[in-house]
C-alpha cells in the first residue's frame, strides 16, 4: 500500500517548485520557466496516476498512502485516490499549467512571489482532493485559500484589497463551523468507541442521534455552501472574480468551486446520510433558485467578468440539484458537470483576460464588433460560449442532460424547472456574444492584435477538451461509476 | 449500406471542419469547391441509399455516446422510407442552394464563415432526419438552431440583423424545453431514447401520458417550425442572406418540427386530444399567417409568412393523421418555396438590395428569366390545379374534412380560407413586383446579375412543376409516395373518402385557387400606393404579436434582471453580509471606549476589577 | 485593647479615601499621594492584625511596606520630574499616547 509516495509527490511538487523560485526574485524569466516545468511535471505525474488507475480493477480506492502523523491525538496522514479524485487531480494539474501560461505576459511585478502563491494554491487544492483524514482535509482546505487571498489582494484590479478581505473572511467563517463539527464528530466517535481518530473510514461508523447529525451536517454544509457557492451565500464570488487576475479567476472558477462539491460528495454525504436525505428538498430548491436567479441577474451585468461569475453560480446550482436528487444517473451527471464547468468557464475567463490585455477595460460598453478585428479570438469566444450554453456535442450538454433526465424520474416538477432554467442561460450568453464579438466597435478605430501562438495553444487544448468531453465522455463516466455505486450502496 | 449512411452524414461535417480550420488560408475557389462537393457527395449517398433500400428499414449504431447508471445514449441511425425521402430532399435542395450561394455571395469577403456554417447546418439537419436516439436528434435539433442563429446574424455589423439571430435562437430554444421534458418523460416510461424501440411500445402509453408527450413535442415543433405562439422570429429572420432563408426557412429547419412529429407518429396517435390540438394549431396558424402576408411590403417577409402558413398545413396534416399528405406537402413546399426565395434573391441583388415590392415594377421586361421562374413558384404556392402544391394541399384538406367532429370542420374551414388567401397574397406580391408600372424600375437602375444565378434555378423549377407526379391520385404511378411510405408506422396510403367527396373537394380547391388569382389580378394589376392605415396596419404587424411579446415578456424580463441585481443581490443579500462585517467594526469601536490612554481610566478599571474579584471570593467562601 | 473591627474600619475608610484621591485627582503628585495613603491604610490593617493575633509578623510586614513605598515613590517622583521637564504639564490627562 505504501509504495512510492506518488500522491505526496503530486501534492507537494508545486510547493517545492514555488520555494525554489522564491530564491531568485530578480529573474522573472527563470521563475516562469520553473513554474511551467513544475506544473507540467505535476501533470505528467497525474497522467501516470490516471493510467495506473484505469488498469485498476479492485474496488473503489486504488491508491492509498497512510502514515502516522500525530498519533497521540489520532491524526494520520492519509491520502487516497479513487475515480472522482483522479479526474479532479487531472483537472487541477491541467488548469495549473494553463494558469502559468496565461500569466506569462500579464504579470510584471513581483513575479516570483506571484508564481510562488500560484503553485502554493495548487498544492492546497491537490491536497483537498486526496485527503481522507478529516484533520488533514481541513488543513489543506484552509491552506488552499490563503495564497488565493494574496493573489487577489496584490495582483488584482481596482478594489483588490477589500475584495480579498471579503473573500477570505467569508470562506473562513464557513470553514470555522466545519472545524467545530469535525472536532465534535471526533469527540463523539471517541466517546462511543474509545478510539479517538480523524480517519474517514472509522468516522463513517459513528452512530449519531438525529439531532446531532443535523447540526453537524448543517455545519459542514455551511462551509461547502459558501465554497460552491450556493445562494444566498454567493455574494463573494462576483466581486472576487471581477477583481482577481486572470489566473486567479481560472483557479477560483475551475478548481476552488469544485472543492465544495467534492467535499459534499466525499464527506458530508457519507457521514450524514439521514440528514442529507431529510434536507435534500431544501438543497434542490436552492439549486434551482441559484440556476434561475443567477442566470437572470447575469443578463443585466455591465462587467463581463461579473457576468461570467454569475453564470458560474447558475451552473453550480444545477450541479447541486443533481447531488440532492441522489441517484446514480444524476450523481454521475453532477460529477461530470463539475469537470465540464471547470474547463468551459476557465476558457471564458482566459478569453476575457486576453481581451483585457488588449483593451484595458472589462465593461461591455467598450467592446463590440470584435470579429472583424480579432477573428481567431472571436471564433474561440463563440465556441466556448456555445459550450456554456449547453450545445449538444460540446461538454456541458452531457452533464446537464444526465442531471435533468435523472431528476425527472424522481422529481418531475424539479426537472421541468431545470429545463426552463436552461433557457434563462441562453439569454445572457447570447447577450454576451452580441455585445462583444458582434455589432460595432465603439470608440476610435484601433488595431487589436489577434491571438499569438501561446494563447492559441492554451485555447486549443481547452477546445479539444471540450470536444472530447462532449463527444466521448465514456472514459470519464466509467471512472465515476465505482465511487458513485459505492456511495449509493453505502448510504442505503 | 452502413458506409453509405455514414458518408451521407459525414461529408457535410467534414466540409465544415475543413473550411473552418483551413479556409482562411485556402484560395476562395477551393473553399467553395469543398463546400459544394461535400453536398454533392451527400446527395449521391442519399440517392444510393434509396436505391439500395427501396423503402425498407435499416438501423445501426454509429458509436456509443455516453452512459451512466441505466441511462445509455448512442449515436445511432434509423433509416426508413420517411428518412430516405427527407434526406434526399434536404441534400438536393441544399446542393442547389450551395451553388446559388457561390454566385450570390460573390462580393462578400466573409465567405469562409458562410460556407462553414452552411455545411454544418446540413449536417445537423441530416442528423435530425436520420437519428434514432432522441438525444442524438436533439444534437441535430440544437445544431440547426445554432447554425440558424449564426447565419441569420451573418452580417453582424448591423445590430438589427444580429438581434434577429438572437431572437430566433431564444424562441426556438423555448420550444426545446418541451423537447427536453418530453425526452425525460419517455425515458421515465420506457427507459430508452430510441425511436425504433419507443414506437412499437407506444400502444402501452396511457392516454394521459400520450397527451402530455404529444403536447410537449408539439411545443418543440412549434418553436422550430414557427407556429403560433412562437411565430415572430421567422419574419425577422429574413435579415439573413437570401440563400439562407431559402434553405433554413423554407425547406429544412422549419420542417424539422413536422418531421419530428411524423417520426414519433405512433406516440402522437395514442392521444386523440393531442391530435386535435395539433390540428388546431396548424389550421389557426395557416389562417393567421396568410392574413398577415396580405399586408407585407418586404418581398421576403411575404414569403416568410407564407412559409409559416404552409407549415401550418403540414402540422394540420399530422393532426388529422395523414402522414403521407403532410410529407407530400413538405416536399412540394420545399421545392417551390426555395425557388421563390432564390428568385427573390435574384430580384434583390438586381435592384441593389431593394426589398420593398412597392418600389419594384417592370421586372417582366428587365428580368424575364426570373419572371417566369417566379411565376412557376407562385402558381405552385397558390395550388394552381395540376401542379404539385394543388394535389398536396387538396389531400390535406380532404383528410381534415373527413375527420369526425365539429372542431375538425372548423379546421377545414380555416384551411380553405387560407388556401384562398394564399393565392391572393402570392399574386399580390407577384403582380406588384413584376408587372409594368409607370413608376417602376427603369433599365438604368438595374444591376447586372450573373446568369448562373438564374440558370441554376431551372432544375428546381422543373422539379417544382412536376412534383405532383409523386402522389397523383389517379393514373400511372398512382400514389407512388404513399406506397413508398407504406412501411412507416402510422402512414395511410389512401384517404378514406367517397369519390364524390373527392371530386367535389378537388373542384372546390381549384376554384378557390383560381378565384384568388383572379381577385389579385383585379385588385393589383394597376399600380397603386401602399396604404398602411386601419386594418392593414393590424395585418402588417401580424396582429401585434411581436409587440405584445416585446412589451409583456422581453422588457419585463430585462427590467427584472436589473431589479434582481441592484435591489436584491446588492442591496439585500450583499448588504446584509457586509452589514454583518460592519457590525463587527462597530462593536470594535464600542470597545475602544475603554482604551482612553488616561491613567485614571486604567486605575479605575483596575480597582473595579479587584473589587469584583474580592466579592466573588467572599461569596464563594461564605455563601456557596 | 482596640477591637480589631475598629482598626479594619479605619483601614477601609483610609483606603477608600486614598483610592478616591488617586482616581479623582488629575495632578500627578496627588495621584502618588493617594497611592501612599492606600499603602498606609493597608499597613494599619496589618498592625491591627498583629495586635489581634499577637504575631510579630504583621508589624514586620508594615516595615516592608514602608520600605517598598518609599522606593516606589522615589521612582515615581523621578519620572514625574522627567515628564515635567519635557512636557511642562502635571496633568495626568495630557498624557494620551497610549490611546487606542
Amino acid at each position: 500500500m505504501n509504495g512510492f509516495p506518488l500522491l505526496t509527490a503530486i501534492i507537494f511538487l508545486p510547493l517545492l517548485g514555488g520555494l525554489v523560485l522564491l530564491a531568485r526574485p530578480d529573474r522573472p524569466g527563470f521563475c516562469r520557466m520553473v513554474s511551467l516545468g513544475v506544473t507540467l511535471g505535476d501533470l505528467a505525474l497525474v497522467v501516470l496516476l490516471v493510467f495506473l488507475g484505469m488498469e485498476n480493477a479492485a474496488g473503489q480506492w486504488f491508491r492509498m498512502e497512510d502514515y502516522a502523523w500525530i498519533p497521540s491525538v489520532g491524526i494520520r496522514y492519509t491520502l487516497a485516490a479513487d475515480g472522482v479524485s483522479l479526474m479532479l487531480l487531472l483537472l487541477t494539474a491541467f488548469l495549473g499549467v494553463l494558469s502559468v501560461l496565461v500569466s506569462w505576459k500579464q504579470i510584471r511585478e513581483k513575479v516570483s512571489s506571484y508564481y510562488f502563491f500560484l503553485l502554493f494554491t495548487l498544492t492546497g487544492i491537490l491536497g483537498v482532493f486526496l485527503a481522507t483524514d478529516l484533520f488533514l482535509f481541513y488543513f489543506f482546505w484552509e491552506i488552499q485559500i490563503i495564497p488565493m487571498f494574496f493573489l487577489v489582494g496584490i495582483w488584482g484590479h481596482e478594489q483588490r484589497s477589500r475584495t480579498a478581505m471579503k473573500f477570505i473572511l467569508f470562506t473562513m467563517t464557513g470553514s470555522l463551523f466545519m472545524l467545530i463539527a469535525i472536532i465534535g464528530l471526533y469527540v463523539i466517535h471517541g466517546r462511543q468507541t474509545g478510539i479517538y481518530t480523524f480517519a474517514l473510514p472509522h468516522l463513517l461508523e459513528t452512530s449519531l442521534s438525529i439531532g446531532t447529525e443535523g447540526w453537524l451536517y448543517a455545519a459542514f454544509m455551511l462551509s461547502f455552501g459558501v465554497k460552491i457557492p450556493m445562494v444566498p451565500l454567493h455574494t463573494w464570488l462576483p466581486d472576487t472574480h471581477t477583481q482577481a487576475p486572470t489566473a486567479g479567476s481560472v483557479i477560483l472558477a475551475g478548481l476552488l468551486l469544485k472543492t465544495g462539491v467534492y467535499g459534499i460528495f466525499r464527506f458530508a454525504l457519507p457521514l450524514f446520510p439521514l440528514a442529507f436525505r431529510a434536507f435534500a428538498p431544501v438543497l434542490m430548491v436552492l439549486g434551482l433558485i441559484a440556476l434561475f436567479y443567477a442566470s437572470w441577474i447575469a443578463l443585466s451585468q455591465v462587467d463581463i467578468k461579473r457576468l461570467i461569475a454569475y453564470s458560474s453560480i447558475g451552473h453550480m446550482g444545477l450541479v447541486v440539484l443533481g447531488l440532492a436528487v441522489l441517484n446514480s444517473i444524476t450523481l454521475s451527471g453532477s460529477l461530470l458537470q463539475m469537470i465540464n464547468h471547470g474547463v468551459s468557464t476557465s476558457a471564458l475567463f482566459i478569453l476575457v483576460g486576453m481581451l483585457n490585455e488588449r483593451i484595458d477595460s472589462r465593461q461591455f460598453r467598450d467592446f463590440g464588433g470584435l470579429w472583424k478585428k480579432m477573428p481567431v479570438f472571436s471564433a474561440f469566444f463563440l465556441f466556448f460560449s456555445m459550450a456554456a450554453l449547453g450545445l449538444p456535442g460540446l461538454n456541458n450538454f452531457v452533464g446537464e442532460i444526465l442531471i435533468l433526465i435523472g431528476t425527472y424520474r424522481v422529481h418531475p416538477v424539479a426537472a421541468v424547472f431545470g429545463f426552463a432554467g436552461l433557457l434563462f442561460g441562453v439569454v445572457y450568453v447570447l447577450r454576451m456574444i452580441q455585445d462583444t464579438i458582434f455589432g460595432e466597435f465603439p470608440g476610435e478605430e484601433t488595431t487589436l492584435r489577434d491571438l499569438e501562438a501561446r494563447e492559441i495553444i492554451i485555447l486549443g487544448t481547452l477546445a479539444l477538451s471540450v470536444l472530447f468531453l462532449g463527444l466521448w465522455p465514456e472514459p470519464v463516466l466509467n471512472l465515476f461509476q465505482e465511487p458513485v455505486n459505492a456511495l449509493i450502496s453505502g448510504i442505503s | 449500406m452502413k458506409a453509405i449512411l455514414f458518408l451521407l452524414i459525414i461529408f457535410p461535417l467534414a466540409g465544415a471542419t475543413l473550411n473552418g480550420l483551413f479556409g482562411r488560408r485556402l484560395p476562395r475557389k477551393i473553399v467553395e469547391i469543398i463546400a459544394c462537393a461535400a453536398l454533392l457527395c451527400s446527395l449521391l449517398m442519399a440517392t444510393a441509399a434509396i436505391i439500395n433500400m427501396g423503402g425498407g428499414t435499416f438501423n445501426f449504431v454509429l458509436f456509443q455516446w455516453f452512459q451512466a447508471g441505466d441511462l445509455s445514449v448512442a449515436m445511432d441511425i434509423h433509416y426508413d422510407a420517411l428518412a430516405a425521402i427527407m434526406a434526399l430532399m434536404v441534400t438536393f435542395v441544399a446542393s442547389i442552394i450551395h451553388f446559388y450561394s457561390v454566385s450570390f455571395m460573390r462580393n462578400d469577403t466573409d465567405y469562409v464563415r458562410y460556407f462553414c456554417y452552411l455545411n454544418l447546418f446540413v449536417f445537423s439537419m441530416l442528423v435530425i432526419a436520420l437519428a434514432d436516439s432522441l438525444v442524438f436528434v436533439y444534437l441535430g435539433w440544437e445544431g440547426v438552431g445554432f447554425c440558424s442563429y449564426a447565419l441569420i446574424g451573418f452580417w453582424y455589423g448591423d445590430p438589427v440583423k444580429a438581434t434577429a439571430g438572437k431572437k430566433a435562437f431564444i424562441m426556438t430554444r423555448m420550444g426545446d424545453i418541451g423537447f427536453g421534458v418530453a425526452v425525460a418523460v419517455l425515458f421515465a416510461h420506457f427507459g430508452t431514447f430510441s425511436i425504433t424501440h419507443i414506437n412499437p411500445l407506444a400502444a402501452t402509453l396511457s392516454t394521459g401520458s400520450a397527451t402530455l408527450l404529444t403536447l410537449l413535442f408539439l411545443f418543440a415543433a412549434v418553436g422550430k417550425s414557427a407556429q403560433l405562439p412562437l411565430t415572430t422570429w421567422l419574419p425577422d429572420a429574413m435579415a439573413g442572406p437570401t440563400p439562407v432563408s431559402a434553405l433554413i426557412h423554407a425547406a429544412t429547419m422549419v420542417t424539422a418540427g413536422v418531421y419530428l412529429l411524423m417520426r414519433l407518429f405512433p406516440v402522437v396517435q395514442q392521444s386523440p386530444q393531442g391530435m386535435l390540438v395539433i390540428a388546431g394549431v396548424g389550421a389557426v396558424t395557416a389562417f393567421y399567417a396568410s392574413l398577415s402576408a396580405l399586408a407585407q411590403r418586404d418581398i421576403k417577409r411575404v414569403l416568410a409568412y407564407s412559409t409559416i402558413s404552409q407549415v401550418g398545413y403540414m402540422i394540420l396534416a399530422v393532426g388529422v393523421g395523414d402522414m403521407v399528405g403532410g410529407m407530400f406537402h413538405l416536399l412540394s413546399h420545399a421545392f417551390f418555396k426555395a425557388l421563390l426565395f432564390l428568385c427573390a434573391g435574384c430580384v434583390i441583388q438586381a435592384l441593389a438590395d431593394e426589398h420593398d415590392i412597392f418600389k419594384m415594377g417592370n421586372l417582366d421586361r428587365h428580368l424575364p428569366g426570373v419572371f417566369w421562374l417566379m411565376l412557376v413558384g407562385a402558381l405552385c404556392l397558390s395550388a394552381f390545379p395540376t401542379l404539385g402544391g394543388y394535389f398536396s394541399k387538396d389531400r390535406i384538406l380532404l383528410s381534415t374534412f373527413i375527420q369526425p367532429g365539429i372542431a375538425y370542420k372548423v379546421c377545414w374551414a380555416l384551411g380553405m380560407s387560407a388556401a384562398f388567401l394564399t393565392a391572393l397574397y402570392t399574386f399580390r406580391m407577384f403582380f406588384i413586383a413584376f408587372l409594368k408600372r409607370p413608376d417602376g424600375k427603369k433599365a438604368s437602375e438595374m444591376h447586372q446579375i450573373p446568369r448562373f444565378l438564374v440558370i441554376i434555378l431551372i432544375p428546381l423549377a422543373i422539379v417544382a412543376l412536376c412534383d405532383g407526379l409523386l402522389n397523383l391520385p389517379f393514373g400511372v404511378g398512382k400514389r407512388w409516395l404513399g406506397h413508398f411510405l407504406f412501411s412507416v408506422p402510422g402512414a395511410v396510403v389512401d384517404v378514406r373518402a367517397s369519390t364524390d367527396l373527392f371530386l367535389g373537394m378537388g373542384i372546390l380547391s381549384a376554384s378557390l385557387s383560381l378565384s384568388g388569382i383572379a381577385l389579385a389580378w383585379f385588385l393589383y394589376r394597376r399600380p397603386q400606393e401602399a396604404r398602411e392605415k386601419g386594418w392593414r396596419a393590424v395585418l402588417f404587424s401580424a396582429f401585434y404579436l411581436d409587440t405584445a411579446y416585446r412589451y409583456w415578456i422581453v422588457q419585463p424580463y430585462r427590467w427584472a434582471a436589473t431589479l434582481l441585481w441592484r435591489q436584491i443581490d446588492e442591496k439585500h443579500l450583499d448588504a446584509n453580509i457586509e452589514g454583518f462585517g460592519i457590525s463587527f467594526n462597530a462593536a470594535s469601536l464600542m470597545m475602544r471606549v475603554w482604551s482612553t490612554g488616561r491613567l485614571s481610566t486604567y486605575l479605575k478599571a483596575f480597582l473595579v476589577g479587584l473589587a469584583g474579584l474580592l466579592c466573588l471570593l467572599v461569596g464563594r467562601v461564605t455563601l456557596w | 485593647m482596640v477591637p480589631y473591627g475598629h482598626v479594619l474600619i479605619l483601614s477601609t475608610i483610609l483606603f477608600f479615601m486614598g483610592a478616591g484621591c488617586a482616581l479623582a485627582r488629575r495632578n500627578l503628585i496627588m495621584i502618588l499621594v493617594g497611592v501612599e495613603i492606600m499603602l498606609n491604610a493597608a499597613g494599619i490593617g496589618f498592625v491591627g492584625a498583629s495586635l489581634r493575633w499577637g504575631e510579630l509578623a504583621g508589624q514586620g510586614f508594615v516595615l516592608f511596606i514602608m520600605a517598598v513605598a518609599a522606593s516606589e515613590v522615589a521612582v515615581g517622583l523621578a519620572l514625574i520630574i522627567f515628564v515635567r521637564r519635557h512636557t511642562g504639564s502635571m496633568n495626568a490627562d495630557k498624557y494620551r499616547l497610549l490611546k487606542g
